[in-house]
């Protein structure tokens, strides 16, 4: 997959007032780069990240997905795409509170009309891979906060995603398993040779990345 | 991941809002199934009341109150000059007078609807015109031979109350009659009969030369209305009723009970509707992040519906399931309070006074509702994006 973004705009309405919360941004993402935005709270790093998720809109400029404009595509297109060719790594995990770890893991496949054994196979070797052959049948709130993101990891896994989109993913844990979770995104994105865009406004656990952007107001800079 | 599995989970999540809800689905099933299976019965026994005497006028007196033209109070006519009487107008075939004793129709001053029994007396060689198509039970036994023999037939459902059998003497007011058959027959009015010879009944019940009931049959070519007509002609402290205009007496009471059930159960369903909704709605309100993260993984917004609409229907299946169980046994306790006939004895007939396609008809109205209930929240549901759902937490 290769993204590219034209004068990425997203300004929110508050009344009389306007917030421009992302700013003309033009970003070019390639195969198989991991890619870290940084910048304080409030930036945008949000807000950027759910444009190029497809979960939002923007209010001016293009996003194109392989040369095409993906503002032609209906929204159901869009959740094709989130769900085939995308996956999501939330700062609260997001992980469905009454399914158990595999089946977390599973969904994405089942929605993606997967059969059983499949998704059940699939997902098995996901948790392996994270490190969690152990808590197969454990619901979220038994697990840690750091296991809980290496589920929620294996679920954007689950349809071999060609990018993989962390908003803070680090952001609820400690500073060691705050390391390990980006090791894990770095290997992925090494093996997998998936896209990873991970936001974050700590510089510093980012050294890994390809490319780091630093984003204020609204506005991104390359920064190496 | 079955989506069944997924929505049983859900509920059982909120165990004890999912549980209250249930709970009032299926009190307010209980009561429409108890409410509507009691008026049924009733509307039932009524309209079989003309079963019997089908194809005939009945002759009543005037201050005689009757459903169906079966005398409930007041009115006797003198037999042998009313009798007579009709009996010289022309177009008639036969007359049968009758004298019929409701014992326990009045409790403490409430009439009651369906009385646990009563007696009928019928001159002894005019059986076969009244009973003519009725069988007795076992082809044992006989009808009462003579008009002064302490003998009686029964019906089924009395029988089987008070274990009598044929040979069983029973005492009515100091009076010692022998059962000599039980009727073989379905019908209400006849269920709950103690029949025995006209003059055994007015001897009995101290009605002596006195009928409430004369039928009166009109020969071929001579219509119903035209004998009832020349009757009420002839004597003037007569009512003589149709078929039709016997229907016609108890047609609007009919039509208003039907009309107040279908009111009561459209607010009920209505409140049911609301209850289903609420909770669906406080249900989806609270789990907005995981319809949004739905959402945002790709999920199709027809199978975050989905989701919801299964699991509204759901507390309308586990409701219907519990209402159903708990209405028919309020139905059958019901019957079993209004006609002092024991619960054990309704047991086998259970179905009769909770019809099985009423059930489903109210089981498929209960679970339609909740279904129904759930399209709100569904939509609301639909419409979570992971954007806004994230900052609204903070
Ligand atoms: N739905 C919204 N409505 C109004 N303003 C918003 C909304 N979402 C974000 N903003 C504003 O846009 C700016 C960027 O927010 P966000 O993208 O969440 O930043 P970050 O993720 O870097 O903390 C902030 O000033 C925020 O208040
Ligand atoms: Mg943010």
């Amino acid at each position: 997959m290769r993204m590219k973004t034209t004068d990425l705009t997203r300004i929110y309405r508050l009344g009389p007032s306007e917030i421009t919360a992302v700013n003309k941004v033009n970003l070019e993402i390639t195969e198989a780069m991991f890619m870290a935005i940084v910048g304080p709270s409030g930036s945008g790093k949000s807000t950027l990240l759910h444009l190029i998720g497809l979960n939002d809109y923007p209010t001016f400029g293009k996003i194109c997905i392989d040369d095409a404009d993906v503002s032609l595509l209906s929204s159901s297109e869009h959740r094709k795409i989130r769900l085939l060719r995308m996956g999501f790594v939330f700062q609260t995990f997001n992980l469905l509170p009454t399914l158990s770890a595999l089946e977390n893991v599973e969904l994405p496949m089942a929605l993606a009309g997967k059969s059983s054994k499949e998704q059940t196979e699939k997902a098995l070797r996901l948790l392996e891979a994270v490190g969690l052959s152990n808590r197969l049948v454990h619901r979220p709130k038994e697990l840690s906060m750091g296991e809980m993101q290496r589920v929620a990891i294996a679920r954007a896994l689950a349809n071999d995603p060609e990018m993989i989109i962390a908003d803070e993913p680090t952001g609820e844990l400690d500073s060691k398993t705050a390391k390990e979770i980006i090791a894990l995104l770095f290997e992925i994105n090494r093996k997998k040779k998936a896209i990873v865009v991970v936001a974050t406004h700590d510089e510093k656990i980012v050294d890994v990345a390809d490319r780091i952007y630093l984003i204020e107001d609204g506005g991104l800079r390359l920064q190496s | 991941m079955r989506l069944l599995t997924l929505c049983f989970r859900n509920l059982s999540r909120r165990k004890l809002r999912t549980l209250l809800c249930i709970i009032g689905v299926a009190l307010a099933t209980t009561f429409v199934i108890a409410v509507g299976a009691t008026t049924m019965r009733y509307a039932t026994v009524i309209k079989e009341m003309n079963v019997l005497f089908s194809g005939q006028v009945m002759v009543v007196s005037k201050d005689a109150i009757v459903i169906q033209a079966i005398p409930i109070g007041g009115g006797m006519l003198p037999q042998n000059s009313t009798v007579n009487k009709i009996k010289n107008i022309t177009g008639l075939e036969k007359t049968v007078p009758i004298l019929f004793v409701t014992p326990s129709i009045e409790v403490s001053g409430t009439l009651i609807p369906v009385p646990e029994n009563f007696s009928m007396g019928v001159p002894v060689e005019d059986w076969r015109s009244i009973f003519g198509s009725t069988p007795l039970k076992g082809n044992v036994g006989h009808f009462p031979i003579n008009e002064s023999s302490n003998e009686a037939v029964i019906g089924p459902s009395l029988a089987d109350q008070y274990r009598w059998s044929v040979g069983t003497k029973i005492l009515i007011n100091g009076y010692e009659l022998e059962v000599v058959g039980i009727l073989d027959t379905k019908l209400a009015l006849l269920n709950r009969c103690v029949v025995m010879s006209l003059k055994l009944a007015q001897e009995i019940y101290n009605y002596r030369g006195s009928v409430n009931i004369i039928t009166a049959k009109p020969v071929q070519g001579t219509t119903q209305k035209n004998l009832a007509d020349a009757i009420e002609n002839q004597i003037s402290y007569v009512n003589a009723l149709t078929e039709d205009e016997r229907n016609d007496m108890i047609q609007p009471i009919l039509v208003q009970v039907e009309t107040w059930n279908l009111g009561l159960q459209t607010v009920v369903f209505a409140m049911s509707l609301i209850l289903v909704m609420t909770v669906t709605l406080m249900s989806v309100s609270e789990r907005r992040r995981d319809f949004a993260t739905l959402d945002a993984i790709g999920a199709s917004v027809s199978y975050v519906f989905r989701v919801v609409i299964v699991e509204s229907t759901l507390i309308g299946v586990l409701g219907g399931v519990l209402g159903i169980f708990f209405g028919s046994l309020l139905a059958l306790v019901l019957a079993s309070l209004y006609t002092n006939i024991s619960l054990a004895q309704f047991f086998p007939s259970i179905f009769e006074i909770v019809p099985p396609l009423y059930l489903i008809e109210i089981f498929a109205a209960i679970v339609s509702v909740s279904c129904i209930g759930g399209v709100v929240p569904a939509l609301n549901a639909m419409r979570m994006r992971i954007a806004e759902v994230l900052r609204a937490e903070y």
